[in-house]
């Protein structure tokens, strides 16, 4: 069985966005609402000062905070390594929000539900289109699923994640610089496996124990 | 500008964080969801727990039946409670008792739910055998430390991970049921409420002491723990602690059992001391679960 993973090339990345957008756009999520962020940082002073710029989004950790932190079990993680939320189950207490050391979960609740992207002027056909599609429930925690619907719908077909796009998350196909490259940790002989050998591949927040599932190259 | 405003007052939507997504994380960012809004439920429904069992715990040495019920009482009817409206779907409440091998709050409602059943036997049938007081004295122990318990397991936030947040939490757990119990005694003209003072004594300077010491260990624990120290301390929630946890919760209660010291001890004051360490632990608290920050992620 695979386990899905990440490597984002941060020296790549042009803070365009493109991840965030396409995220929003394939999961229809809410205003305020974000799987994927691109953060904007500064290290150092001046005259050696630089930018960071750093894609974020869940890690999908092996060893996940939140999957042991959750009561009810609604978090789990698969046996292809995604942490997944199963709605049904969640109690809304947002243990797995507060242990999670990225903070990449979301609390879905009335008010996020009735959000407007043009507040006052009502839900537009789009984003009512989306609640039908890709209903979530309120009281519960939500958080990036790294596109498992596309993932699985590939596998059935034949593709393969990470190599052909109909298979491949959403945020890794929209980046126009190809900065994010996704496939297998398990596959010695996977892209993944070699980028992160090569270029020493680090997690964000070792020192916490998770082991995420997502790596950053520069 | 003004433009520049209204875009952004479009883009990042007035009800939530005043954050831009790409400022997320990049410095310490403090936990809001629970002490925020809802948040505050748990607050109380964590101080009510630990309020009921503390009460529990002490009457269980004097078998002190009222004592016993109104602990238990308080612990599930109000802790319980509260802690329930705090979820965002009350009616899968049950389902929190799905993991206790790996979650905290799972194993708490389980300790709980023992307790519920337990302490009602022994209400019910005056069972005060010494095997069945222990039970209930290590149940009671855990539903003081069961919110704190909670937030300790959690490595992300430094200020909770420190080491002496059991002991505070128990300790002041403890020192508020001691409390209570004293006030039921005095109310009742108990001839015990004046012997028991010595313990009120001790207990005030001994939680005062684990104030102190939670406060030097988590400040040298990580750079992180000391920003959360350093905003209890000087930042936006130093009008909380020195008015909240020192004056009200300590020096008060201090003057109160000086006035008291010789023995001369009466119901209104002992009330009004109640009323003051109430105010002060939750406080505290409140401080406590504000003031938790999380690592910068870059």
């Amino acid at each position: 069985m695979a386990r899905w993973g990440m490597v984002i090339d941060v020296k790549r990345c042009i803070a365009c966005w493109s991840c965030t957008i396409s995220c929003k756009e394939e999961h229809f999520l809410p205003p305020n609402v974000f799987w994927n962020r691109v953060l904007i940082g500064e290290a150092g002073k001046f005259p050696t000062s630089r930018k960071l710029i750093y894609p974020v989004l869940c890690n999908h950790c092996a060893d996940a905070a939140c999957v042991d932190a959750c009561p009810t079990g609604a978090t789990y993680k698969r046996e292809d390594g995604i942490v997944a939320v199963d709605y049904d189950k969640c109690v809304g207490c947002r243990a797995c929000l507060i242990s999670c050391p990225y903070q990449q979960r979301t609390y879905y609740d009335e008010e996020k539900k009735n959000a407007e992207y043009f507040p006052g002027q009502g839900k537009t056909e789009y984003e009512k289109i989306g609640e039908k599609l890709y209903p979530f429930t309120c009281g519960t925690v939500m958080k990036c699923n790294f596109c498992t619907e596309r993932i699985e719908e590939g596998l059935e077909k034949g593709l393969t994640p990470g190599t052909d796009d109909e298979a491949s998350p959403a945020c890794v196909i929209a980046c126009p610089v190809g900065a994010r490259i996704f496939g297998d940790l398990d596959d010695s002989e996977s892209e993944i496996s070699r980028l992160i050998m090569e270029k020493n591949g680090k997690q964000l927040h070792p020192e916490f124990g998770t082991e995420p599932a997502v790596y950053y190259i520069d | 500008m003004k433009k520049r405003n209204e875009l952004e007052k479009i883009m990042f939507h007035p009800t939530g964080t005043d954050l831009k997504p790409y400022e997320w994380m990049i410095s310490a960012t403090p936990q809001q969801e629970w002490i925020d809004k809802k948040g505050i439920f748990l607050l109380l429904a964590f101080f009510f727990t630990e309020i009921g069992a503390g009460l529990y715990f002490i009457s269980l040495f004097y078998q002190y039946r009222t004592g016993l019920i109104l602990g238990w009482l308080i612990s599930l009817i109000l802790g319980g409670g509260v802690h329930v409206l705090y979820l965002g779907n009350p009616f899968r409440a049950w389902r929190m008792l799905m993991k206790p091998q790996t979650s905290e709050l799972s194993r708490g409602m389980w300790i709980i739910g023992i307790f519920a059943v337990a302490g009602f036997v022994q209400i019910v049938t005056s069972n005060f055998g010494p095997v069945f007081n222990v039970i209930m004295g290590i149940l009671s122990l855990l539903i003081i430390s069961h919110g704190f318990m909670t937030m300790n397991v959690i490595r992300a936030l430094a200020a909770w991970s420190s080491t002496m947040v059991i002991p505070l939490s128990i300790i002041s757990g403890v020192w508020i049921g001691c409390q209570m119990f004293q006030f039921m005694l005095a109310v009742s003209g108990n001839q015990m409420a004046q012997s028991f003072e010595i313990w009120s004594q001790i207990l005030l300077i001994v939680y005062f002491v684990c104030v102190l010491l939670y406060i030097w260990g988590t400040y040298h624990a990580s750079e992180t723990a000391e920003k959360s120290i350093s905003l209890m301390l000087k930042g936006d929630l130093a009008k909380y602690f020195y008015g909240g946890v020192v004056l009200i919760g300590f020096m008060l209660p201090l003057l109160i059992t000086l006035k008291m010291w010789d023995g001369d001890i009466n119901a209104g004051l002992i009330f009004l001391r109640l009323a003051l360490i109430f105010a002060g632990d939750i406080a505290m608290r409140y401080i406590i679960m504000k003031s938790a920050m999380y690592q910068p992620l870059i």
